[in-house]
């Protein structure tokens, strides 16, 4: 469990030493506020929540910041032989999974807290919008870390495959991008499928969350999913032992 | 301490590792000697617990390398190849870092960074960012992770790669001085070094253990062709001649220098001619200004081992 902790810290601190980490937090706020502002102006006027058309514009940038945080994750160790140093060490392969997946989803939520300034902000600025419904923004929020969570152990598992940084990192953008197209899919689907499909949509999901409505099917999903992620993570990690 | 028994390693269709055993008992320095691609880095890997075996058995401290792998990193000091470290982080903190993972915490864990900052004289650095050190000072905050944990076994793979003389020389003194408190188990494919820090070597090739034994023993191997140099002042044939007139010389050859013949002789095994040469030269009334005999050192059991032709060096 202390290993656990210091590898936690470790990753955590990691991400906080590199520029990269800045940058991407400058970036992610700007490009997702300004795509929430966006979205306010088309629909000045429309019957859409200020909640919806912010969780919306969050997500839509989320694949990105999932797949730069993650990418280094694991194909940087392996390519600098700083795994070598870290699996020689008395810790277990476990730790390792969990410690590096903790520090990257943290540094995940960091990034997300500056843009739900955006909110608050509107509401304030815009005599307009009268109320912001705090309850459906805590149920966004909570959907946002949970897909986050599990999209990051994705995110993971890639990393580990790979050796090379900008494979996983494209490995990953891919597989996280393969969502967005389950709801266009819907109608050319097989009938009888597109029920399953709609289960899986995760724009669905954020939107419904956004409208305050906890459903804990997609809980139960982004858990289970996380959890084998992670499971997976740890079994190729000690595959190497195997071979 | 260490135990290896067939140890083989395939990785796919090429072995790398080829059926090899050996043991290093407690307090014992011990030299893996090979050209790269010998096999080295592959066997320290295993007994490091980051490579499986493909066949045989390895035992650090009565534990299997395999089965008991936490217990026995947590015995082990393991400087990989190359030094790998992260370059961003301050060296105090690296160090920090890694004694936690090893399980050092508060008190103690301040105690053994200062011990080793100390050994390792890295003291005026610890504030520095690694990946702005030289390499030599790279070495050095290497060397003290391995040694944070205090472990019984040390496994260093080529420590001293990359550094300049005088970092070497600082590095040899430092793992000289380890042994009295751990086994130590090194890599190298330079000779001086071994020869100057290991009581033992063995030699791999291609994955195979071609030769053990302590150095000395090693230039034993190879003592039994002595060759003798002399420059002796006088006629080129008369000088060969009388060369190959002393017994035991199998071969004289004079390479004319001016007045002075430059004469190399091979000799039979275990006889040695520098006596009777010197005696020859005084019987004709010649001068003689250099007489020595060259011993096999490292290098040339090495190079006999693993099958490239050298000239006998000088010891």
């Amino acid at each position: 469990m202390r290993s656990f902790f210091t590898i936690w810290r470790r990753e955590l601190t990691a991400c906080f030493l590199s520029p990269v980490a800045y940058v991407t937090m400058v970036v992610f706020v700007l490009l997702a506020n300004w795509t929430f502002l966006e979205a306010v102006e088309r629909n000045a006027g429309g019957a859409a929540s200020v909640a919806s058309l912010y969780f919306v514009s969050v997500f839509f940038w989320l694949p990105v910041l999932v797949t730069v945080i993650t990418m280094r994750l694991f194909a940087e160790e392996r390519r600098s032989g700083t795994l070598e140093t870290l699996m020689t060490a008395p810790v277990d392969d476990g730790a390792v999974v969990w410690g590096k997946y903790a520090g990257a989803w943290t540094f995940l939520l960091i990034t997300l807290v500056p843009t739900a300034a955006g909110v608050p902000l509107l509401a304030v600025l815009s005599p307009g919008i009268r109320t912001v419904d705090a309850g459906s923004l805590a149920v966004g929020g909570l959907m946002l870390a949970l897909l986050s969570a599990f999209w990051v152990s994705i995110g993971l598992l890639v990393s580990l495959l790979t050796k090379n940084q900008i494979v996983a990192a494209i490995c990953c953008f891919c597989v996280l991008c393969l969502p967005f197209l389950f709801q266009y899919l819907g109608p050319l689907a097989p009938p009888g499928s597109g029920r399953v499909l709609d289960y899986l949509s995760i724009e669905t999901h954020i939107v419904e969350a956004a409208r305050g409505v906890l459903d804990t099917r997609p809980l139960v999903l982004y858990g289970s999913g996380t959890l084998f992620m992670l499971f997976t993570s740890v079994r190729v990690l000690e595959s190497r032992r195997w071979r | 301490m260490i135990y290896v028994e067939s140890l083989t390693k395939r990785f796919g269709r090429t072995t790398a590792v080829d059926n090899i055993s050996f043991q290093v008992k407690e307090g014992e320095i011990v030299g893996l000697l090979g050209p790269n691609g010998a096999g080295k880095t592959t066997t320290m890997r295993i007994l490091a617990g980051y490579l499986p075996a493909t066949g045989g058995r390895v035992t650090i401290a009565g534990l299997d390398v395999f089965t008991k792998s936490l217990a026995v990193r947590q015995r082990i000091g393991y400087l990989p190849e190359n030094c790998p470290l992260y370059g961003d982080m301050r060296v105090h903190e690296y160090l920090r870092y890694r004694g936690r993972l090893k399980g050092l915490h508060g008190r103690r864990l301040r105690a053994r960074i200062d011990d080793v900052v100390g050994a390792c004289e890295l003291r005026e650095s610890a504030r520095t960012v690694i990946g702005r050190l030289s390499k030599g000072f790279q070495q050095r905050v290497g060397l003290a992770d391995a040694l944070l944990h205090e472990p019984d076994v040390l496994i260093l793979d080529e420590p001293t790669i990359g550094l300049d003389p005088n970092q070497i020389r600082h590095i040899r003194g430092l793992i000289r001085s380890l042994a009295s408190r751990h086994t130590v188990l090194l890599s190298s494919h330079i000779l001086p070094e071994v020869e100057a820090v290991c009581e033992r070597v063995l030699i791999l090739h291609e994955g195979r253990i071609a030769a053990s034994g302590t150095p000395g023993k090693l230039a034993d191997l190879l003592q039994g062709h002595l060759t003798v140099m002399a420059e002796i002042r006088g006629e080129r044939r008369a000088v060969e001649q009388a060369l190959r007139g002393i017994p035991g010389v199998l071969e004289a050859i004079c390479d004319p220098e001016g007045e002075w013949q430059r004469c190399t002789c091979r000799c039979e095994e275990g006889t040695d001619i520098r006596e009777a040469l010197f005696a020859a030269a005084a019987q004709n009334g010649w001068r003689l200004r250099e007489l020595r005999g060259a011993r096999a050192n490292l290098e040339d059991v090495f190079a006999a081992m693993t099958g490239e032709a050298g000239e006998p060096g000088e010891s």
